[in-house]
């Protein structure tokens, strides 16, 4: 078996280990070493950790999940077709659909588009259940509100023009390709 | 320092029971003082509560209580379906999430009988070893910054972030992972392997500075060493495992004792201990750290090609393209998506390795598309019930390095 | 069409090694042995629990030294093969029926004729690589069976929690109260017919320091 068993070992106990003022050199040297180093990417303007949100802000990759978006279509309407998958796989229940009809060419349309942004945990799955593309998980985060009633979100604020989303949807044709 | 160690740890009444100690109070006309510690204290990093009777500095009876935690798991699991647990597993053991989303999703796949294509069984490995990364880091950073030690803490999680950007990449999320899905997860971005490589080498030379800032530390190893310390057959008795039982010197872990996925086929060591103390603890968790770095940069040069989920149409959502234009492949969304896929019924138990032990899943389906019943056998609950025995003899400065090191996870072990 | 025939003595899925030696010690305790996806289990009376779980740690052969898990299961008085009763509900098809918070309601079925609760246990054994779970059914009427602290010491908080979230009685367990919940909280919630938006009574505020330590002297 390619799987073998190791006993770590302790460091020996040396004199030197047993003075404290060792120790607080080694921890200085290190700790100086980390500082030149941020120093000099800060010179140069290539720190990498800190990022000064929200002026700042990171490069996401593609993959990321953000909150549930309707998409919208060139013609402002929304691609949904109200079918209600997303809402029977949304663990959380958050999302609530009452469908309505019309005489356009997709029937279909949901007359309400609630989410209820205090419990969606961004899971994703509304958005791989939808046989119609129609809900997307943008790059949005910012998602707070001064009430309770703010994080219920309505159908007009969910939609966002398919231009937007393209990264996403490019990825997600890509993900679930197989 | 190891004579001070001695004079200081072992308390002389150490194998008196609280009751014999009670009585030498009462012809003093003093009573042990009686403190919580928790559920908010910062040492407590999991809500929990411990109860102590001190005399002196010394612990003569504790008490640890939890459950401040309990969010109903295994009610909430019963009443969805399978496929709608995933997300929730990541709330178990938040610190490192993939390794639940593996261990559910393989528990369910044992319970269809799936097995997943060799690509999907990598992704899970690498994913998984770079949350157990993830998760050691956290627990030695926050140890190390309970004893006061800051620097490790912020080195620690500067590493950790490199692992969660990996992740990241992967899944979309760092924390609320949601991996896997049944039957298969999600694939790799296109030019991983370098990307992963680079933060992994960067990572590991983080955790270096955080090994030489602490192993040698004098502070540090009198504060770790001989302290919290079981035996490795007290700790099997009371049912303990992952680091703290291989600290012990017993050599169970999951990923050896009956490999799963393709642990089987890598190479790398299970480190154990010998004295079963804390100091022990620390060293396993760090060598952990540099084999799962083995295994990730194992897992990327020889990560084959082909599907990441499996052809099993009971539990495989259909590819949205076909979902788009095809009729068959919608109905079978719908049916999948509305009614969950219908395993066989009967039960099974799945273990894996979790960052604090095993981590195992109990389904007992009836034949529909939710379980009957869930149970998640969580390493963190059975590693907290022998805590009161460690700290009993011990001091009160003790508490800190063990709990620490015990990194009982709140999520985990109430559920 | 032409149906299967029945397997014959040679065919008979063979016992695990595992199933061998077990047997070879426990049979007369052993009620029924059922197999699935490679998992061994073992069906004993709840009185013979102590027993056998005696043996199984003592043996050198079997060496179960590392208790994993115990819980239990409210069967709702089915029995353990679903697989028989498959067709008389189906939780699904109400759920179906798009009522208001659907996935909070849980359809159940007629209670039926067996015992109404299981109690699990899960085993390994850290020198011969073995699981083995065993199941003791319980009734309803008298949910008690012996605990297994002095098999296992780590049974302790294991059985705690079954008391907690089931209401089955450990007897002989030194410190048997509520591990997550609080003292007053009325029912057990993982029971099938605690239902899972059912609210608890609120609690009257006493004051700090008014009420006990919940620990017994
Ligand atoms: S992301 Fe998850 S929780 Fe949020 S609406 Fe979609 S399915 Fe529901
Ligand atoms: S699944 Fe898609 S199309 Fe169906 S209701 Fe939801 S958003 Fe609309």
């Amino acid at each position: 078996m390619a799987i073998g068993v190791v006993t770590v070992k302790r460091p020996p106990e040396r004199w030197s280990s047993s003075q404290p003022y060792f120790a607080i050199l080694k921890g200085l040297g290190v700790s100086i070493r980390h500082f030149l180093h941020n120093l000099l990417l800060f010179a140069r303007g290539q720190q990498d950790f800190t990022v000064h949100f929200p002026e700042q802000r990171l490069v996401q990759p593609p993959a990321m999940r953000g909150m549930p978006v309707l998409v919208q279509m060139d013609n402002g309407k929304e691609r949904c077709v109200a079918c209600g998958m997303c809402e029977w796989a949304c663990p959380t229940n958050c999302i609530s659909i009452f469908p309505a009809e019309t005489n356009d060419e997709v029937e279909r349309y949901p007359e309400v588009f609630d989410i209820d942004m205090s419990r969606c945990m961004f899971c994703g799955f509304c958005e791989e259940a939808c046989p119609e593309e129609a809900i997307v998980m943008s790059r949005q985060i910012e998602i707070a509100s001064y009430s309770r009633r703010g994080s219920l979100w309505h159908k007009q604020d969910l939609l966002v023009p398919v231009a937007e989303l393209k990264t996403r949807l490019d990825h997600l044709r890509r993900q679930y390709e197989h | 320092m190891s004579d001070l160690v001695q004079k200081n740890r072992v308390a002389p009444n150490n194998q008196r029971g609280p009751a014999a100690r009670r009585a030498d109070f009462d012809d003093l006309h003093t009573e042990p003082m009686h403190i919580q510690m928790g559920p908010s204290h910062p040492a407590m990093h999991g809500t929990v509560k411990i109860e102590l009777d001190l005399e002196g500095e010394e612990v003569i009876d504790a008490d640890v209580q939890i459950g401040y935690l309990h969010r109903g798991f295994e009610k909430e699991c019963e009443t969805g379906f399978l496929y709608q647990n995933i997300p929730y597993t990541d709330r178990l053991n938040y610190s490192s999430p993939v390794l639940n989303n593996v261990g559910y999703c393989l528990a369910v796949e044992k319970l269809f009988g799936i097995t997943t294509p060799p690509r999907c069984q990598f992704i899970r490995v690498i994913g998984g070893e770079l949350s157990r990364m993830a998760d050691h880091m956290l627990a030695l950073g926050a140890s190390a910054m309970e004893l006061a030690a800051f620097t490790p803490m912020l080195y620690l999680l500067e590493a950790r972030e490199l692992l969660l950007d990996q992740i990241d990449a992967i899944c979309g999320a760092r924390v609320t992972t949601n991996f896997t899905r049944i039957g298969g997860t999600l694939d790799l971005p296109e030019g991983f392997a370098a990307f992963a490589v680079e933060r992994l080498d960067r990572a590991l030379r983080l955790t270096a500075d955080a090994d030489k800032l602490l192993t040698d530390n004098p502070i540090f190893r009198e504060r770790m060493q001989g302290t919290g310390r079981m035996a490795g057959k007290d700790l099997l008795a009371w049912g303990v495992t992952g680091p703290v039982l291989r600290a012990g010197g017993v050599p169970y872990d999951v990923r050896r004792a009956t490999p799963y996925l393709i642990y089987g086929d890598l190479d790398f060591d299970i480190p154990i201990g010998e004295h079963g103390d804390n100091f022990d603890r620390y060293l396993v968790r760090m060598e952990e750290i540099r084999q799962s770095c083995r295994i990730v940069k194992q897992c990327l040069e020889r990560l084959p090609d082909g599907p990441v989920n499996s052809d099993d149409r009971r539990v495989k959502w259909p590819p949205k393209r076909k979902v788009f234009g095809q009729m068959e492949e919608l109905i079978d969304q719908f049916k999948l998506v509305l009614e969950g896929g219908y395993p066989p019924a009967g039960e099974v138990y799945h273990a894996v390795e979790g960052a604090n032990g095993e981590v195992g899943f109990y389904i007992v389906s009836d034949g529909s598309g939710r379980a009957w019943k869930m149970r998640c056998r969580s390493p963190s609950f059975s590693n907290m019930s022998p805590l009161k025995h460690m700290l009993i003899g011990g001091q009160l400065a003790d508490v800190v390095p063990t709990f620490g090191m015990m990194n009982m996870i709140g999520g985990e072990c109430d559920r | 069409m032409s149906t299967e025939a029945p397997p014959s003595d040679a065919e008979k899925p063979q016992l695990s090694p595992l199933m061998v030696k077990v047997n070879a010690r426990l049979a007369p305790l052993i009620l029924e042995h059922r197999e699935f996806r490679g998992d061994d289990r073992i069906h004993v009376a709840r009185e013979n629990i102590l027993a056998v779980a005696g043996v199984l740690r003592d043996d050198p052969e079997l060496a179960f030294d590392l208790l994993l898990d115990v819980t239990a299961i409210d069967y709702y008085g089915q029995p353990d093969d679903f697989e028989l009763r498959r067709e008389v509900w189906d939780r699904d098809h109400v759920t179906m029926r798009r009522l208001p918070r659907r996935r909070n309601l849980m359809a159940l079925p007629e209670k039926g004729p067996h015992p109404r609760f299981a109690v699990v246990y899960h085993l390994i054994s850290t020198s011969h690589l073995h699981r083995l779970r065993i199941k003791c059914r319980v009734p309803e009427d008298d949910p008690r069976i012996a605990s297994l602290t002095p098999v296992w010491p780590g049974a302790n908080w294991l059985e705690r929690e079954t008391w907690d979230l089931y209401g089955i009685r450990f007897e002989g367990h030194p410190d048997l109260r509520r591990i997550y919940l609080y003292d007053e909280f009325e029912g057990h919630p993982l029971r099938k017919d605690y239902g899972k938006l059912d609210e608890q009574p609120i609690q009257a505020y006493v004051g700090p320091g008014a009420k006990e330590p919940r620990r017994p002297e």
